[in-house]
Formats: structure tokens, C-alpha cells, sequence
């Protein structure tokens, strides 16, 4: 048996590497998406290309050491990769620039630092390299197989050239790289420590003990709570950037068979075909390793409090328990190559829906309603001195409805992913933020709220253009439970409404561009909800009076409750209790895109 | 009658003085249970303790502030912004703490004011100060009269931009002492003059919601003691009790940088000017740096989850002490902390109905530490620690002593994890560092530290409980004032103009508070174009002019090289970018003398005890006040004092040096 107190120490030890490494790439790296939106990400991985580090997604070491033979690395060896299709599923969209530092022992490799961040830009059709119309991968940017960047210490000058040459914002692709490579070779540093302290064979046996307690843990505490049986259950992008707005499925048949080796199947199959613009992920790689890691978060919420859920670590220790079954090449989960996959996000986000959604079929409704939290919005063109600028931010959305909580406003599932403060905005790009605030009504009506999305309006001093990428601008994200829909993206600029996917509008000095981000999904029923907390969300400006009396069936008079017409309405807008079909509710969108069917077949309990 | 400086530090359990004698050095120090309810109760019994003096000065630290913090227990408090951001708090920076997925079950916490207390005021400025749109005085007045009819007195103002513009702010404020007369103020553009607005809003709401506390402490204390005083600040200053109510979040966090001070004055005197600080008490554990003297500053500090971005000595503080709470988690491993039993009821072996195992239940098995505190006045019940532990350790497969030895080494991990981020952070090698240990439980972990960080030596200086009360009386006072000017092209005039804007501003205060012969410092953040974070650097006194340019902007390259390994010194295409000018405002005291120690005459024998290291042994037990200058004392051995201990492991050789430290080294 291996000594508890020394895997706490390793434990504890990888966890603080893990974060020396990301406060680095932090404190030093020049793009927005990574220095503001966080959206970048360390692991460590041991020799078996296992991740041991919890906190973080993170891509995958096994292209690395497919090209590059374990025995063939030296140290002072960097390993970069962003090519998709050759990143065996661990990198889902060109700037997304991922740098790969082997550990040393006694001259082995005995395990591995990795960090990839989503970089300003990295050449292709479009400034940002996120081009919502683009046909195959081609038009994405500059595609880099596993190379070696530096070799035994010296950097391969010829690669970053033509990297950096690629590129529409040079400088700040070769800082972001500095920062990547700096911060990981420090991290493999502190790691080899850790093996001349304890020795090699502790330190590895504490590896598998860290990666079986994650399994065990897994299997008692949350697995546990689902009852065995199939469910299946499905949910939509709803435009591609190429074809007109329609349904394109993500489906999970979840079985669950607590006998079982891995006791949770997961079957996409019935997921529509690969779409021709850039909504593809390319999952099916290395059995769906990077997907497993990727979606097993979601089943924390199964844990018994939000204290709890907050402890369980994803690392490489949730693979066993999780056997995937995808469908054949050529759907939005198994894209043939060249197809496009910049805009990627809204399928694996909508794909933690989706499980989400097929466990709360399978666990009645003990999970949160929907949340959708990334969108890119932007403006781009020049500044007063002529330099070409590009503002581009993620701005979050509110989370749905738990069965403890509210959901919160305005937040964002990458972590510590931050907003960009209006005054270091005004002070970089022209234009005005003349209101940072939060939708009113956007939260999907429920006994849990779902939170509430974004309304920010940005009045342009300059002639630019506008930009977004966002999907959930139709369909919304559902309310379980009798809890309804929360309200869509939705982005007018002087009054006229802009679809979701823009890569270049126009917009005059003086016009204002109004961003409305999505609100959460509700959970319950919201004519449960205490009208005293409907009272505070309309004093607090979250709910409107009409919302209250429509939404909730509370009935004010000023800030006072009128109980017995409350009560008289509620009775008379609650649904009768054997109707069907509402365990989900989709909101307004889904019949324009589903043939004004108001529900999918997938939706009964 | 002598002539002492007094220094007082009200901690949560005791309340520390200490004088000095101001012509021979000579220390006193005495120690009273702290009050709570009301601190100035502590603060004047632990001064009559010391019996008649001719006081010259009297320097407080005090958790006031803090507390309030940290308990939540902030009255009604207001906030007023610009039209269009009532929302800024609720927003905040979108961040979801910690890790991936968190954002499904993350419940946010209350922001420090509710959205029903947030109030918003027409008038717009530019992110140079130019005016948008006109202040609104109509609108100003409805709000103020709105606050006043709910009664809500503490009122923060934060208007976007006014770090370059004050106006608007002080026309609100003009406005509230005229509607409002009841209200106590802060505005943002007084508290903190730096961008970013959701920081400089909290900043400023932070220091609006201490400031009623404080100024009722502070005028109850001035009372009672009948003769000025001074406080404790985050930044390693001091300032009047006076000065202090009009910026009480100063003050915040203001403890450990007294004992960072102490240490570093102590540490520097016996040969070490740059040491790392370890301040161990009963729930967590104190990290700092100082560099030649000088504690490192940060301004992105925080006061339990509220961001505090005035400049403050930059220390880390782990869940790390004496009472920290050894458990298994679900999955079956040994954890340490970051729970505490505290004091009360504190380890098993208090005996006081504490029912958990503690940090310091493994150091009285092992026999580490004695059976007994403060030199026999509290005894310790070895049994119920021996017990506690048997319970944990049948669960674990293991004997009582290695899960003891266990809980000890998890919990030198995880201050070592602490001072190891700590330096990272900063871009230095932990391993060139001696570590100064104080408080209480700071000594006991001292050759575990050496083994697992690689320290060249640890100090402990004598009176271990007394480093940070010592620590007031080692401070000048010093004000911060910083004014945020963007740009890639730095304008020397308007730099040169703004510098001595503020120094005018420092002088003023310096001069209030009596000194005719102050030192500025000023210095500049600066980074590379694109960065979201600043690297500070020191800049030059006297005229702007190229040389002085090229002075600090080399300093900056030289620092980003520093911190984080690489800099863009002779490569045009990165251009650097000024955001942040700051001059510091300092009025020097004379700092009291270390005294060198006497040699001990006839020191007594150690004494004899089993003490578990490596294994159970019959060990010698020295008093430290038996050991004299150049005592050597070779491991296995513990050394004991009045309220601290220190094991010197197998392995290990502590000496005394001349002004009475202990000095652990690895043989």
C-alpha cells in the first residue's frame, strides 16, 4: 500500500505546480483571450501520458509522443502543436497554441508539463482566426503538426518565424509563446525535485493512487446516485455560419450499469452529420479521451452539497469509469478532414448540456438547468493614429437553476476567466461603454432563477466592425424541472437586430451596439417560487413587474405583495400536474428551427 | 523616570506590548488577553502592565479593520457610481473561483452592497478627465436624500475615471455634506487613484465600511490614553491616530506587516538582510520576502474575498498553525488544515472539549514540544493527544508516531507550497534565502523547512511571541500616493508635473504630522504593450530628462528579466508602456538598537525527555535563556522558552549568535 501522507504531499506538490505554472503564463502573456479570459490551461501528465492535475482541462500529450518517441526526448526539449486533426482530440481549434516540456530523471522522461493558450491570432481568412463562415480548415489559420521549438535548449528560430510570419499580431503570438515555454520549463524543474526527493518508484506509485482515489471516489460518491437504465436525450447548435439556422443534434444515450468495468456508456450516435461551416470537434480520437476528461465535471453536480462538488478533481482517473461509442466518420463529432472547427466551443459546451440534460432525465431533475457562457463579441478597424486595433472579449452569461440555488449572473465556465474593465477599454480602443448592466428578465423563470446574462452598450467613436460568434442567439438555454427557458444572445446595433455569427458589420461613429447575453435556465416550477425573493428581484431591477405577474404570477402593488390575488393567479396559470412534455422547457426559438413543434420527442420523462 | 517607546499589538488572543528604552535599547515586553468586545480595554491593561514610564511614543497595531472584514460584519453601506453600472458589483470580473465546471454549483457570495444599496448618478468623464457629459446635481441630491431616508451613513463614491478626474466625486461629496450631513464618505479617486473600476469600487467601499468602527476606536482610545498616538499601516508605515481615520483601510492587514518589519530589522542586524519571514500562530501561518530590508509591496492584495488594491507588504497566509486540523478526506488520504481548532477549544491535549486532532497533538506525542505551555502555566494532556492520534492512525494502517511525524511533514508542505508560490511570484530562489521563524507554532517546523525547501539556515530571534509588537517600533511613517497615467510615449513634463503634484501631496501630510526633513520615493509601473499586469520599479529623485527615462525603463526590463525570465531590452518591436507614477512619502524615526547579548554565566544542565525524530530517544532539553552567545547545541535536542520551542533534529546543529538568535543549519 502506498503511504497516504506521502501522496498528500505529491498531491499537494503537483496542485502548487500546476498553479507557479498557470500565474506565470498569466502575469506575462500579451493576448486578451489569455490574459483577461483565462482562457488557457496547464496540466501535468505523467510518463503513462496520464493527467494528474485536477483543476483544469487541458489537451493531450499523446501527439507529442506519437511523433516524437519518449527515448528520442532530451532535456531542454519544447514540443508545440495546434494542428486539430493531429492533436489526437486535445486541441479543438487552431489558435489554441499548446507547448509540451518532458520532466527528467536520472536521465528518463518521467513525466510531462503542458500548457496551451488561445492565442490573438494565427493567420487564416480573418483577423482573430475564428471565421464564422469558413468552409474547411484551410481558411482557420496556420496549421503546426507536433514540432520541436526548442531542441535541448536551443529555440527553432526557423519555426517561430514562420509562426510569428503567420500571424496578424506578431509580437503578441511570440510574448504568448515566451510566456508558454518559460512557465513550463519552471514547472518541469520544481516536478523533477519532486522525483531526486522521494525517488521514482514512490513518486509513481503515488500517481496511480491519485488517479484510482479520483475512480473510486467517482464511482461511490456520484455514480452511485444514478439508477441503472438507458436515457437519451439530445440538444442543438443552431447555425453553422454556411447554411440557414436549423437543428443540428448532439445526442447521448447514457447506459448505466453499475456491474459494469466502466459503469457509464455514452453513445453519440444519432448526432447530426458534420456541418459544413466551423461548428465540428473532432472527438473521436484516442477512444475520446480528451471528451471524457472534458464532460466528467458535469457529473460532480451529483455530489450531495456545492461544498462538495467544489473538492472532486477531474483527472485521468474518471477515463476508466466512461466507454464511448461514436458514430461513424463525417458528424459533428467525427468531422473528416478538412472540415472547419474554429467555432468548435458551442458543440462541446452544448455537449455538457447535453449530459447534463440525460442525467437529469435519469435522476428527476436533481441537476442544473442550462447555462451557455461563452460568446465572442468585438470590434475591429483603426485608431485614431491609424493603427489597426482588434477588441475582442468573451462575455458570460447567467448560469441556470440548481435545486439549492439561483443561478448566477454573468459568469463564465472557463475559471478566472475576467471581463475587460471599462476603463482599461476606453483607454485602448474608441469607444464608450455607456452601460455595463445585466438583462432584466433574461434568468429563465423558475423556483430557482436561472442568472441573469449581460446588456452592454458600446457607443463607437470611430467608424468599425462589429464581430460575434454566438450561438444559443434562437434557441435558449432550458429550464428543467418546470423551470423555463432563459432568454437568447441578442445584439442590435441602432436598432437593427444582427444574427449571431458576424464577422464583419459595419457600425458608424456615434451608433450604439447594444450585447444582450443569455440568460440561465430555471429550475422548478417558478409559481414555487417565494414571491418575496420575485419582490427583491424586482426592486434589485432583475425581474420586471410585467416578468412577475406573467412569469411567476406574483401580483405587486408598489413594493408590497398582494398574497391572495398572488395565490388566485398562480392557481389559475399553474399547469394541470399530468401534463406532459415539461420537464424540459426549450423556450420561444425552438418551434421556428423545429417545424413549430414545442418540444422534442427526447423531452418526456 | 525612563523614556520609552511603546509598541502595542492587539492579535486575537493576546495583546503584545513592547518599550523600549530609548538611550540603552533595553526591551521590555508584557502580554494581556486581548478584548474583543472592546480593544481598547486590552490596549490599556497590557500598558499598565508595564508599571510608571515617561512614555514618549506610542505605536498600535490593531485587527480592528480587519475583523469587521472578515467576520461580515460591515453595517449598512451604500454605493454611488456612474448611470448605467448600478450592476458593477454584481458583476464583478464574471470570474468563477478555482476550477473547470465550477461554473454549474458556484454560488456567489454577497457582494460587500447589495444591488438595493447601489445608486447611480448622471455625468460621464473620458479616461483622460475630459468631461462627457455634465456631473448631475439634481440627480446627486435625490440619491443623497434617498441614502439618508434609509439611513445608511457609510457611502462609497466610484465614478468611472476619476482616477484622472476627481471633479465629479468631489461634487458629489459636496452634495452628500449638504443632504447628507450624517454620511461618512470615501471616494475613490482619495482611497485609490488607479484604473481598473471594480477594484478601486470595492477598494473604496472596503474603506468606507471600516471607517465608522474606526473612527469610534480610535477617539475612544485617544480618550483613554490622553496623549497622541500612532497606527500600523499595510504598507510598513506608520501614521497619527489623527490622520489614520480619514484612510482606514491603511490599517487593514497591518499585523503581519509589523511582524515582517520586526523580523527583518532583527534578521538584518545579525548579518541577513534578506530573509524570508514565517510568522506561525494558532490557525495559520504569515510568509513574506524582504529583500535588502525592505518587505516586497503588493497592490493586489486582498481582505478575505474582498480585492484591496492599495499597496500593502505582500504576504501569504496559509491555513497552516498549531490548531490546524489533521483528517481523512472521503478518499482516504491524510489531510492537514486548512480548519482550525483555533484556541478554544483549541488541540486535544488542551484539554478544553476539542475533539479533532491537531498540528500541535503530533508535536506533543512525538515529545517534541513540552507537556506544558507558557513555561508550565498551561498543562497539556499528553493522553488525549495519544489517543486522538491512535484513532486516526488505525484508520490509516500506520503506528501513532508516523501518522504524527505525517500530520507534521503535510503541514511543512504546506507552508512550504506557500513560501515556495511566494517566491516564484517574485522570480527568486527560495534556496538563497534564510528563513526568519516567529509566533508560537513558527519555530517548530524549522529543520523540515530547510530539508524541503533547501534554506541555507533558519533564525529564530529570541522572544519568538513578541517579533511583531517589536515590529511597530521599527517604522517610519510612510503615505502612498499613485496616479494612473497610460501611455506608450511618456510626456517628461507632464510626468515631472505629475510627481511633484504628488509630492506636494506627501509633504503636506508629512508636514502635518511634524516632520520638516521628509524622504520621497517615487517609482513607476510599467509594462510591456499588451500585458495586463505591471512590473514596479523604483525611479529615479530630481529631473525628468532622457537619462532618467532610460534609468527606470532599463530598471523595468531588468525587473520582467527577474521575475519571469526573459525581457525585451534591445527589441524595438516590444514597446513598453507606463501605466502607474508613485511617490511614497516618508518621515524616518530612529530605529531602536538590537542589543548584543551578555555571555550566560553557569548555565544549568539541559534537561533529559523522550522525543520521537527519527525514533524514540532520551534527548537532551536546553532552556534558551542558559544559552549564551556561541552556544552550539547538535541534534537531536529541543530548545525551550516561554510560549515557543524549537526541535533541532537528528542531522541538524543550532547555534546562538551575538545579539541572542538561534541559528539552525543543516550539518
Amino acid at each position: 500500500m502506498t503511504d497516504p501522507i506521502l501522496v498528500e504531499i505529491v498531491e499537494g506538490t503537483l496542485a502548487s505546480v500546476e498553479k507557479e505554472v498557470e500565474t506565470a503564463i498569466a502575469r506575462t502573456a500579451r493576448s486578451p483571450m489569455i490574459r483577461d479570459a483565462h482562457d488557457f490551461r496547464a496540466g501535468i501528465h505523467d510518463r503513462r501520458l496520464r493527467k494528474l492535475t485536477g483543476r483544469s482541462y487541458s489537451a493531450l500529450v499523446q501527439p507529442v509522443v506519437r511523433d516524437f518517441p519518449i527515448e528520442t526526448m532530451r532535456p531542454g526539449d519544447v514540443y508545440f502543436h495546434n494542428d486539430v486533426y493531429l492533436s489526437e482530440g486535445g486541441i479543438g481549434h487552431l489558435p489554441d497554441l499548446c507547448v509540451t516540456v518532458p520532466v527528467f530523471h536520472d536521465g528518463e522522461v518521467v513525466a510531462f508539463v503542458q500548457a496551451f493558450g488561445h492565442h490573438d491570432d494565427i493567420g487564416g481568412a480573418v483577423p482573430g482566426s475564428m471565421p464564422s463562415h469558413a468552409r474547411s480548415v484551410y481558411e482557420e489559420g496556420l496549421m503546426v503538426p507536433p514540432i520541436k521549438l526548442w531542441d535541448q535548449g536551443a529555440p527553432n528560430e526557423a519555426a517561430l518565424r514562420i509562426m510569428t510570419r503567420n500571424s496578424r499580431m506578431p509580437d503578441s503570438l511570440a510574448g504568448d509563446l515566451d510566456a508558454e515555454c518559460s512557465a513550463c520549463l519552471m514547472g518541469a524543474r520544481r516536478l523533477a525535485e519532486l522525483f531526486d526527493r522521494y525517488g521514482r518508484q514512490a513518486v509513481e506509485e503515488c500517481f496511480d493512487a491519485i488517479i484510482g482515489k479520483t475512480t473510486e471516489t467517482f464511482r461511490r460518491e456520484l455514480l452511485s446516485k444514478i439508477p441503472e437504465g438507458t436515457y437519451v436525450w439530445e440538444d442543438y447548435a443552431e447555425h453553422d455560419g454556411v447554411d440557414e439556422p436549423r437543428l443540428h443534434a448532439q445526442r447521448i444515450t447514457l447506459t448505466v450499469d453499475h456491474a459494469a468495468p466502466a459503469p457509464l456508456t455514452i453513445d453519440f450516435t444519432g448526432t447530426s452529420p458534420q456541418a459544413k461551416g466551423p461548428i465540428n470537434h473532432a472527438g473521436d480520437y484516442a477512444d475520446g479521451v480528451f471528451l471524457k476528461k472534458w464532460l466528467a465535471p458535469v457529473l460532480r453536480n451529483l455530489a450531495d452539497t456545492p461544498e462538495r462538488m467544489a473538492e472532486l478533481d477531474v483527472n485521468e482517473g474518471v477515463v476508466p469509469l466512461i466507454e464511448m461509442v461514436f458514430p461513424e466518420k463525417g458528424t459533428l463529432l467525427t468531422p473528416v478532414f478538412p472540415a472547419p472547427t474554429n467555432a468548435r466551443t458551442f458543440v462541446i459546451l452544448r455537449l455538457l448540456g447535453v449530459l447534463a440534460g440525460v442525467l437529469a432525465k435519469a435522476t428527476g431533475g436533481r441537476m442544473p438547468a442550462d447555462q451557455e457562457t461563452i460568446r465572442y463579441t468585438g470590434v475591429y478597424g483603426a485608431d485614431a493614429d491609424g493603427v489597426p486595433y482588434l477588441m475582442r472579449e468573451v462575455l458570460g452569461g447567467g448560469s441556470g437553476g440548481r435545486w439549492y440555488a439561483d443561478g448566477e449572473d454573468t459568469i463564465h465556465i472557463v475559471p478566472d476567466s475576467r471581463n475587460i474593465p471599462v476603463e482599461f477599454a476606453e483607454a485602448r480602443w474608441p469607444f464608450r461603454v455607456e452601460r455595463l448592466g445585466l438583462a432584466c428578465d433574461s434568468g429563465g423563470p423558475g423556483m430557482f432563477r436561472g442568472g441573469l446574462g449581460y446588456d452592454k452598450h458600446i457607443r463607437m467613436l470611430r467608424d468599425a466592425s462589429y464581430m460575434s460568434i454566438a450561438d444559443r442567439s434562437i434557441l435558449s438555454c432550458w429550464g428543467v424541472n418546470g423551470g423555463l427557458a432563459g432568454r437568447p444572445f441578442r445584439v442590435e446595433i441602432n436598432g437593427r437586430e444582427m444574427d449571431g455569427l458576424v464577422d464583419d458589420h459595419p457600425v458608424q461613429a456615434g451608433e450604439v451596439i447594444r450585447i444582450r447575453t443569455t440568460g440561465g435556465g430555471g429550475w422548478g416550477s417558478p409559481y414555487d417560487r417565494d414571491p418575496r425573493a420575485v419582490a427583491a428581484d424586482v426592486r434589485d431591477g432583475k425581474v420586471s413587474i410585467a416578468g412577475a405577474l406573467g412569469d411567476y404570477g406574483v401580483v405587486l402593488d408598489g413594493d408590497r405583495i398582494d398574497e391572495q390575488a398572488t395565490a388566485e393567479l398562480r392557481a389559475r396559470l399553474r399547469p394541470p400536474a399530468d401534463s406532459s412534455g415539461r420537464f424540459f422547457d426549450r423556450g420561444p426559438g425552438y418551434p421556428k428551427l423545429a417545424g413549430g413543434r414545442t418540444f422534442a420527442e427526447v423531452d418526456d420523462l | 523616570m525612563r523614556s520609552v517607546r511603546i509598541g502595542v499589538d492587539t492579535g486575537g488572543t493576546f495583546t503584545d506590548v513592547v518599550a523600549v528604552d530609548e538611550r540603552t535599547g533595553e526591551i521590555v515586553t508584557t502580554k494581556t488577553p486581548s478584548t474583543p468586545a472592546n480593544p481598547a480595554d486590552g490596549f490599556m491593561a497590557g500598558i499598565a502592565k508595564l508599571g510608571p514610564l515617561d512614555v514618549s511614543s506610542i505605536v498600535h497595531g490593531t485587527t480592528v479593520a480587519t475583523n469587521r472584514l472578515l467576520e461580515d460584519r460591515i453595517g449598512d453601506l451604500g454605493l454611488i457610481t456612474t448611470e448605467g453600472f448600478e450592476f458593477i458589483l454584481e458583476i464583478a470580473r464574471q470570474s468563477v473561483p478555482d476550477g473547470y465546471g465550477n461554473s454549474y454549483f458556484w454560488v456567489k457570495p454577497p457582494r460587500i452592497v447589495p444591488v438595493h444599496l447601489v445608486k447611480t448618478v448622471g455625468g460621464r468623464l473620458d479616461h483622460l478627465g475630459g468631461e462627457v457629459r455634465p456631473f448631475n446635481e439634481e440627480q446627486a441630491a435625490e440619491v443623497a436624500r434617498w441614502f439618508r431616508s434609509k439611513g445608511v451613513t457609510a457611502i462609497g463614491v466610484c465614478f468611472l475615471h476619476s482616477y484622472a478626474n476627481p471633479e465629479h466625486e468631489r461634487s458629489m461629496r459636496e452634495v452628500l455634506w449638504r443632504e447628507h450631513p450624517e454620511a461618512v464618505i470615501s471616494l475613490s479617486s482619495d482611497v485609490l487613484r488607479e484604473y481598473r473600476e471594480y477594484e478601486r469600487a470595492v477598494t473604496t467601499l472596503v474603506d468606507a465600511a471600516v471607517k465608522p468602527a474606526m473612527r469610534g476606536y480610535i477617539a475612544n482610545l485617544s480618550t483613554r490614553l490622553g496623549m497622541p498616538f500612532s497606527v500600523m499601516k499595510s504598507n510598513g508605515g506608520v501614521l497619527s491616530a489623527r490622520e489614520v481615520v480619514n484612510q482606514p483601510i491603511t490599517t487593514v492587514l497591518s499585523g503581519p506587516a509589523a511582524g515582517a518589519l520586526g523580523a527583518a530589522l532583527i534578521a538584518s542586524t545579525a548579518g541577513h538582510p534578506s530573509v524570508i519571514t514565517l510568522d506561525g500562530g494558532g490557525t495559520s501561518t504569515d510568509v513574506a520576502v524582504v529583500v535588502d530590508g525592505e518587505p516586497s509591496i503588493t497592490t493586489e492584495g486582498s481582505i478575505g474575498r474582498y480585492p484591496c488594491k492599495i499597496p500593502m507588504i505582500d504576504i501569504v497566509t496559509v491555513g497552516a498553525g498549531g490548531g490546524s486540523i489533521a483528517w481523512i478526506s472521503p478518499e482516504g488520504t491524510l489531510k492537514v488544515g486548512p480548519k482550525s481548532a483555533g484556541a478554544d477549544p483549541g488541540p486535544l491535549c488542551y484539554g478544553r472539549g476539542g475533539a479533532q486532532v491537531t498540528v500541535t497533538d503530533a508535536h506533543v506525542l512525538l515529545g517534541r514540544i513540552p507537556p506544558h505551555l507558557l513555561g508550565g502555566e498551561i498543562p497539556l494532556d499528553v493522553d488525549a493527544a495519544r489517543a486522538g492520534i491512535e484513532a486516526l492512525a488505525g484508520k490509516l494502517g500506520l503506528s501513532p508516531e508516523r501518522t504524527a511525524t505525517g500530520i507534521l511533514e503535510i503541514s511543512a508542505f504546506n507552508q512550504s507550497n506557500a513560501i515556495r508560490q511566494l517566491t516564484v511570484k517574485r522570480g527568486l530562489d527560495v534556496r538563497d534565502f534564510p528563513l526568519v521563524t516567529f509566533g508560537g507554532s513558527g519555530p517548530l517546523l524549522a529543520c523540515r523547512l530547510i530539508d524541503i525547501l533547501g534554506l541555507p539556515a533558519v533564525v529564530v530571534p529570541p522572544d519568538p511571541g513578541n517579533v511583531s509588537a517589536f515590529g511597530l517600533l521599527t517604522v517610519d511613517v510612510k503615505n502612498d500616493y499613485v496616479r494612473t497615467y497610460v501611455t506608450r510615449d511618456l510626456d517628461l513634463a507632464a510626468a515631472g508635473e505629475i510627481f511633484r503634484e504628488l509630492e506636494r501631496e506627501a509633504a503636506e501630510a508629512l508636514d502635518r504630522e511634524g516632520f520638516d526633513d521628509p524622504v520621497y520615493a517615487r517609482s513607476a509601473d510599467l509594462r510591456y504593450y499588451g500585458q495586463a499586469y505591471e512590473v514596479r520599479v523604483p525611479a529615479p529623485a530630481g529631473e525628468l530628462d532622457e537619462a532618467w527615462r532610460a534609468e527606470v525603463t532599463g530598471r523595468f526590463h531588468d525587473a520582467h528579466e527577474k521575475l519571469y525570465g526573459y525581457a525585451y531590452r534591445d527589441d524595438p518591436r516590444h514597446g513598453i508602456e507606463w501605466v502607474n507614477l508613485r511617490v511614497s512619502g516618508i518621515g524616518p524615526i530612529t530605529r531602536p538598537v538590537v542589543r548584543r547579548r551578555p555571555p550566560v554565566a553557569d548555565p544549568p544542565p539541559p534537561g533529559v525527555r523522550r522525543v520521537h525524530f527519527e525514533e524514540a530517544a532520551d534527548t537532551p532539553i536546553h532552556q534558551r535563556a542558559a544559552l549564551g552567545p556561541g552556544a552550539v547545541v547538535r541534534g537531536p535536542a529541543v530548545i525551550e522558552e516561554y510560549g515557543s520551542t524549537i526541535p533541532v533534529h537528528p542531522g541538524f546543529t543550532a547555534t546562538v549568535d551575538d545579539y541572542g538568535n538561534v541559528e539552525v543549519r543543516r550539518d
